[in-house]
């Protein structure tokens, strides 16, 4: 029985009352890290121990966090640290419960990184409809404020630490890291045009380091014991857990952290298997962007989904079962990135539009056969043309329903509505438009719980 | 660029398309393709502009690369082998303009850039041959009108974000914006705040297709009705280099003719939009001979005839000359008057009469300026001295403005109003003017690095010799270089051409100076002239006292008035010969860093109006002297051979642009189809594109209406004249004692004002501000006046009623506009350094 490997989740999976509060972190081993990276450690030895430990992001690229900091120029200051936790990727809800469970873990996490990366001030750019968490978040700042985690003189020493903790107001594009920083400095939320990349000219124009949530609460576990004893879990290339939202037609959604590598039919089993025991008619992997796969002996980490012609992503995993209609899943998908897409450049802002309108037809009984090839085209007009990654995925995804599912697409057409007449309402919003609900109840809608 | 340019370790080599050249490093791939002959297909790329590579139009292989890349934010890098026409490449830009097509409402039959429009002209080059969308379009309200300048339709626009990048890294003031996300993504104006930049009509210009479109061009033309000739503005000295532009004979456009070391590529809305007068009811026709009330229409002899018998008997002549005049009409007024009439009583100064621009001589050897626009750019400091350039200079205000975040440049302030360069400056100082030479002086240990100062002629009435003399020592102390604005696009040149008491042609200092404007006014005033002289010049309207202009106008001189309107002046004058507007004339204007720029002539001037010089060669031959003046090229002789500064001036040169770096023309569109319709003046090689008539060409060497893109390479650079030596500044008499009065007047323009061309101009007639004063807020709280409060400001025994603003002005003075509708302020001015009276309107 494949089984999860905690690090991460530990604590808000062992103390789910009240994992969030500075006594239960203080409790349990926290701010140590911090301590021990701040007050015995140089930035270069951080940096080469994250560097060791092979630590890559988690907030979709999979970049080497340690080498990522290596880039930050020796001479200019100020420089900045930027968490990313816009977490906008359909699927994906790994990053808010972190914030909202074990909020302490993140700011440990944060002290680490601006010692390594000699930063006096750190951003948290939070999604806007994180509302629970950012109070947590907010809350946890405030008491480490109180208790001398953050401010001046860290951990007697002469170094001194600023979070801002900041809102985004609900744009997917707004985590790609360099519409971060244009929403963070208040402006449009859009791409960069780069070079120069943010970690020699980020936020306002400074070295900037940008880290996924998850990336970051990782810190504190290698600082607390060593490069080998995070390297036991894990590929040899990516070592280490990953949380992994698990959703769609499966028994137990809800985020899993597991060692990379695991096979995607283990992680259905983590996840408590199909409901129904129904089969797997497709999967995706990795958030809204990844192409489907349909093998599930295929490895969870970012080596083994690119051989298999699609990625990891945030680590957003779907299942659907033989009721889903692919045709919606590729239609709801593309209303997504319609509707995020920024604007700024040709192909994304037309062809997520094209694409709808196209998909809508087929949906609607209105298709015509060289509509499939209408939509490869588009997508190939896409694919590689973007300003950024947003307008490239979104061909990805669209165009391997297309491919993988061809004569389903064809049945739409030849049929003139839609064969999966009343199948369960899975993927909510397909008919109603710009949906943004992924995966129904799972995912929608905030806790408004008190902190 | 030399020709043999020695090795340098700038340069890297690349391969393009497989032709290996070497260039400079950090140049963009998309330049150095097209200079060699291949042109990759780009909407949002403007070299004026920073990229930002969103059309993905331009994307390209480069060797190495895994993706396509983007030509305009792709730097040369030495080795680098890039093929811009490879399958994948033109694959992508098809697919690039079928996507930006889907939702184009095609409408080109009613589109005005349909012709010249960049979307169509590459859709025909590489775009697919019909659409595969079937679905309803985006739609947008039509023709939003976002100013009274610019139409906006949205449905038409590109997203290329050419417009809103020039309003905020070159005009700086962002009126447009881009809105909303998405496919909603659109480009507006922000609520309720209309689109009233001056530099507006540079985004018509450069947008890619018809989306912004100019409401008085609008429905006037099809492009290839046209015809364009090269000329320069004929508003204010910065001289930028533009296009008239023709149908069937009427001036119908003006756009920006790009010189990098001038005007880049932007005018400003006056100068692109201020053309209306040329054609407008008030336009001279005949020469008028003055019979009792009334004037009489003549034939030229008739009228040449009376004035010649005024001048023979005449033994004290005054003659005044305006600023809008060229070189050669310059030339010819100072000929007539000091060789012919023998007159030393000459000068070109009016509303800036007195400006003190000898005073320069001591730095620069002539009565104007040593810097280039180029030196202002490179400049680390940059002292302004005067009021709002952007009221007066608009262009300059540009580069002035961006060496600020562009180039690094401190700018030092010394104003007695405020300046829309206030926020950009290092540092302001606010002082009444007599304070200005001090703070001028303490600049000096601040400056260090390459400095230009400039100063512009500031307040109408005000003697400014003390403030030029600081400017120019400070210039000298720090081992900088000055940069003298005087007022309009005549005005310099009509310094070099004598057309100043204490200076003949060529800026020889004249032993005993003549009289200037003010002391030649107040002879006639005083009925000491027998004839006075004007060549457009509406004293009455201009000269900083207006009932002294009057008295002079109607004393015992006999008034002879050259010029394009019947002004005011002219309607007081005795005889009046109708003069050729600018687009009409073949001519030169020297511009505020002294370049000697060409205009070429389109249009016929109305009747029998005439240029200047011919009226001034036409009344010396009836005073029995023949110059031999056939051409403008004996005129050129003439200036040639008796001006110093001009003896090497090659006026054939002035017509030829820079080489064409890419050489479309010898193989490509207009070797196919030689053009009927020529473009007009000597320099007619102007790209024609559909302006030739001629079908689309869809072969390689297409760019069509990428004319412009083909005109920013061939600019034309004009002479700048090098300075002579620096000689002794001649002492000119110190004007009269200051007036009474508790303010002091102090009167700048402002761009939209009732000038006789911008209030002659239809175009920008909505556009001036309702008439206003500006106090200072300490002065305002004193006098009991809040922001917007109407005001009487009274002064020369006259009043004029306003609305008083309260800003930053020098504590003690007051800012009046020159030039307001129904508020003159040349009315509340008599003798030097005026000053007024200000109280609260009653309720
Ligand atoms: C369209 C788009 C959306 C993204 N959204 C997120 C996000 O919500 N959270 C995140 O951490 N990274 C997101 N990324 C990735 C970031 O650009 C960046 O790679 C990441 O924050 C780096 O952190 P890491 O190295 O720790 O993964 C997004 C990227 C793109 C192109
Ligand atoms: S691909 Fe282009 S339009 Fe789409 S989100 Fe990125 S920059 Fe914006
Ligand atoms: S209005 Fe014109 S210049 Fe502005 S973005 Fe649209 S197409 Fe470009
Ligand atoms: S800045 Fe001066 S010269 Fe240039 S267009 Fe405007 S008025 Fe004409
Ligand atoms: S011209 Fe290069 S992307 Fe637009």
């Amino acid at each position: 029985m494949p089984n999860e490997t905690l690090m991460v989740m530990k604590r808000l999976r062992e103390y789910p009352e009240d994992s969030w509060t500075l006594d239960r972190y203080l409790a349990t081993d926290g701010y140590n890290n911090a301590r021990k990276a701040v007050a015995d450690m140089s930035s270069a030895d951080l940096i080469a121990l994250v560097k060791d430990a092979g630590l890559r992001g988690k907030g979709g690229a999979g970049f080497p966090t340690g080498m990522k900091w290596s880039f930050v120029p020796q001479d200019i200051f100020p420089r900045y640290v930027v968490i990313n936790h816009d977490e906008g990727e359909p699927g994906t809800f790994k990053d808010r419960e972190l914030m909202e469970k074990d909020p302490h873990q993140l700011i440990e996490g944060i002290i680490i990184a601006a010692w390594a990366v000699g930063a006096n001030k750190a951003f948290v750019y939070c999604r806007g409809e994180f509302a629970l968490g950012a109070r947590r978040l907010d809350a946890a700042v405030a008491e480490a404020y109180r208790a001398g985690y953050l401010g001046t003189g860290l951990f007697d020493t002469d170094f001194n630490l600023d979070i801002v903790v900041h809102r985004g107001a609900g744009a997917y594009i707004c985590g790609e890291e360099s519409a971060l920083l244009d929403s963070l400095e208040g402006f449009r939320g859009q791409p960069r045009l780069k070079p120069p990349f943010p970690a020699i000219k980020g936020l306002y124009g400074q070295p900037t380091v940008i880290n996924n949530t998850e990336t970051i609460s990782t810190l504190p576990h290698i600082v607390g014991n060593d490069a080998a004893w995070f390297k036991q879990w894990g590929t040899e290339k990516a070592p280490g857990t990953k949380v992994m939202s698990v959703s769609g037609h499966v028994n137990k959604p809800g985020n899993y952290e597991v060692e990379y590598g695991m096979s995607l039919g283990d992680l259905l089993q983590v996840a408590g298997g199909m409901i129904g025991s129904k089969p797997v008619k497709a999967v995706i992997p990795g958030g809204a962007s990844a192409p489907l796969v349909t093998d599930l002996n295929v490895g969870m980490d970012f080596e083994s989904l690119k051989e298999a012609g699609t990625m990891l992503g945030s680590g957003a995993v779907v299942f659907m079962d033989d009721s889903t209609c692919m045709v919606r899943n590729a239609l709801l998908t593309a209303h997504f990135f319609e509707h995020e897409s920024c604007g700024k450049c040709t192909p994304c802002r037309e062809g997520t539009w094209w694409k709808v309108k196209v998909l809508e037809r087929i949906e609607h009984g209105e298709g015509r056969q060289e509509d499939l090839q209408l939509l490869l085209d588009i997508c190939n007009s896409m694919d590689g043309k973007c300003f950024c990654p947003l307008g490239d995925a979104s061909s990805w995804a669209v165009r391997s329903n297309v491919k993988l599912f061809w004569e389903e697409f064809e049945q739409h057409v030849a049929l003139g509505r839609c064969p999966f007449d009343d199948h369960d309402e899975m993927l909510v919003g397909a008919h109603t438009g710009r949906g943004s609900g992924f995966v129904g109840e799972q995912n929608a809608g905030v806790g408004e719980e008190g902190v | 660029m030399s020709d043999q340019a020695p090795a340098r370790d700038d340069l890297v080599t690349v391969t393009i398309n497989g032709t290996t050249v070497q260039t400079e490093k950090g140049r963009l791939l998309i330049d150095v393709a097209e200079e060699i002959g291949n042109f990759i297909p780009r909407f949002c790329y403007h070299p004026g502009m920073k990229s930002v590579a969103v059309c993905r139009m331009c994307l390209v292989n480069v060797e190495g690369m895994p993706k396509l890349q983007p030509a305009c934010a792709t730097p040369v890098a030495d080795g680098m082998i890039a093929n811009t026409v490879s399958d994948e490449a033109v694959e992508a830009q098809k697919g690039v303009l079928e996507l930006l097509l889907i939702n184009h409402p095609l409408d080109c039959p009613i589109c005005d850039r349909a012709g010249e429009c960049p979307l169509q002209d590459q859709t025909y080059k590489h775009g697919p041959g019909s659409s595969r969308y079937v679905e309803e379009k985006r739609h947008y309200e039509k023709a939003l009108d976002i100013s009274e300048l610019v139409v906006l339709d949205r449905e038409r626009c590109v997203l290329c974000w050419r417009c809103v990048r020039f309003s905020d890294e070159i005009a700086g003031d962002r009126f447009i914006q881009l809105v909303d996300r998405g496919d909603g993504t659109q480009i507006l104006n922000f609520t309720d705040d209309p689109f009233d930049s001056y530099f507006s009509g540079n985004t018509i210009q450069i947008c890619p297709v018809g989306a912004l479109t100019s409401k008085p061009y609008r429905f006037v033309s099809r492009p290839w009705d046209l015809e364009t000739a090269p000329s320069v503005c004929d508003y204010c000295s910065v001289g930028c280099p533009l296009t008239n532009e023709t149908r069937a004979g009427n001036l119908v456009r003006r756009q920006a003719l790009p010189n990098e070391q001038v005007n880049d590529f932007w005018i400003c809305d006056k100068g692109r939009f201020g053309y209306h007068y040329v054609s407008s009811e008030d336009r001279l026709t005949t020469p008028l001979v003055r019979s009792g009330e009334d004037f009489e229409q003549t034939g030229w002899a008739q009228a040449l005839a009376v004035v010649a018998g005024k001048l023979k008997g005449a033994a004290n002549v005054g003659v005044i000359a305006g600023g809008h005049l060229t070189t050669e009409d310059s030339y010819a007024i100072g000929k007539l008057a000091r060789k012919v009439i023998g007159t030393k009583d000459v000068d070109s100064r009016i509303q800036d009469a007195g400006a003190p621009y000898e005073l320069a001589m001591s730095l620069t050897g002539v009565a104007g300026s040593n810097a280039t626009i180029d030196d202002l750019k490179a400049a680390s400091n940059v002292v302004w001295v005067g009021p709002d350039p952007k009221e007066s200079l608009p262009v300059l205000y540009l580069h002035l403005h961006t060496g600020v975040r562009d180039r690094n440049t401190d700018l030092f302030i010394v104003s007695s109003s405020s300046t829309s360069l206030d926020i950009h400056a290092a540092q302001v100082t606010r002082v009444a003017p007599s304070a200005q030479p001090a703070a001028i002086e303490a600049l000096g240990d601040k400056l260090e690095g390459p400095t230009v100062v400039c100063w512009s002629p500031g307040y109408a009435g005000r003697d400014e010799s003390p403030t030029l003399r600081a400017a120019v020592a400070l210039a000298q102390k720090v081992g900088g270089k000055l940069l003298v604005c005087p007022p309009h696009a005549g005005s310099q040149g009509a310094l070099d051409m004598g057309l100043h008491p204490a200076l003949e042609a060529g800026h020889a200092v004249v032993a005993e100076p003549g009289r200037g404007t003010r002391q030649i006014l107040q002879a006639a005033a005083d009925g000491e002239l027998d004839v006075l002289l004007i060549f457009g010049a509406d004293v009455v309207a201009d000269f900083p006292d207006a009932d002294l202009a009057r008295k002079a106008l109607g004393g015992k001189a006999f008034v002879v008035c050259v010029e394009l309107f019947s002004t005011e002046t002219a309607l007081l004058s005795d005889v009046v010969f109708p003069s050729a507007a600018s687009p009409e004339r073949e001519g030169t204007f020297t511009n505020l860093e002294r370049r000697l720029q060409k205009l070429e002539p389109l249009t016929k001037p109305p009747g029998t109006a005439r240029e200047v010089w011919k009226t001034c060669a036409a009344i010396a031959s009836a005073l029995d002297e023949d110059w031999g003046w056939h051409g403008f090229g004996d005129v050129w002789t003439d200036i040639k051979g008796n001006v110093r500064t001009h003896a090497d001036v090659d006026i054939d040169k002035l017509t030829q642009e820079a080489p064409l770096p890419h050489p479309f023309d010898e193989q490509g569109f207009e070797g196919e189809h030689p053009s009927p319709l020529r473009m007009s003046g000597p320099g007619g090689q102007y790209p024609k594109g559909h302006r030739s008539g001629a079908p689309f060409a869809t072969g390689q060497n297409w760019p069509l209406s990428w004319e412009l893109r083909a005109f920013e390479a061939r600019q034309r650079p004009g002479y700048v004249f090098p300075a002579p030596e620096v000689t002794e500044a001649p002492a000119m008499t110190s004007p009269e004692a200051v007036s009474e009065g508790s303010f002091e007047l102090l009167s700048g323009r402002l761009i939209y004002d009732e000038g006789a061309m911008v209030s002659r101009s239809a175009a920008l007639r909505g556009l001036q501000p309702d008439p206003f004063i500006e106090i200072n807020d300490s002065d305002a709280k004193r006098l009991g006046i809040a922001d917007g409060d109407p005001v009487i400001v009274s002064g020369a025994g006259n009043e004029i009623a306003v609305k008083a603003r309260v800003n930053g002005v020098a504590e003690g003075c007051v800012f009046v506009p020159y030039d307001q509708k129904d508020c003159r302020a040349n009315r509340l001015m008599s003798g030097v350094d005026p000053c007024v009276e200000i109280r609260k309107a009653d309720a």
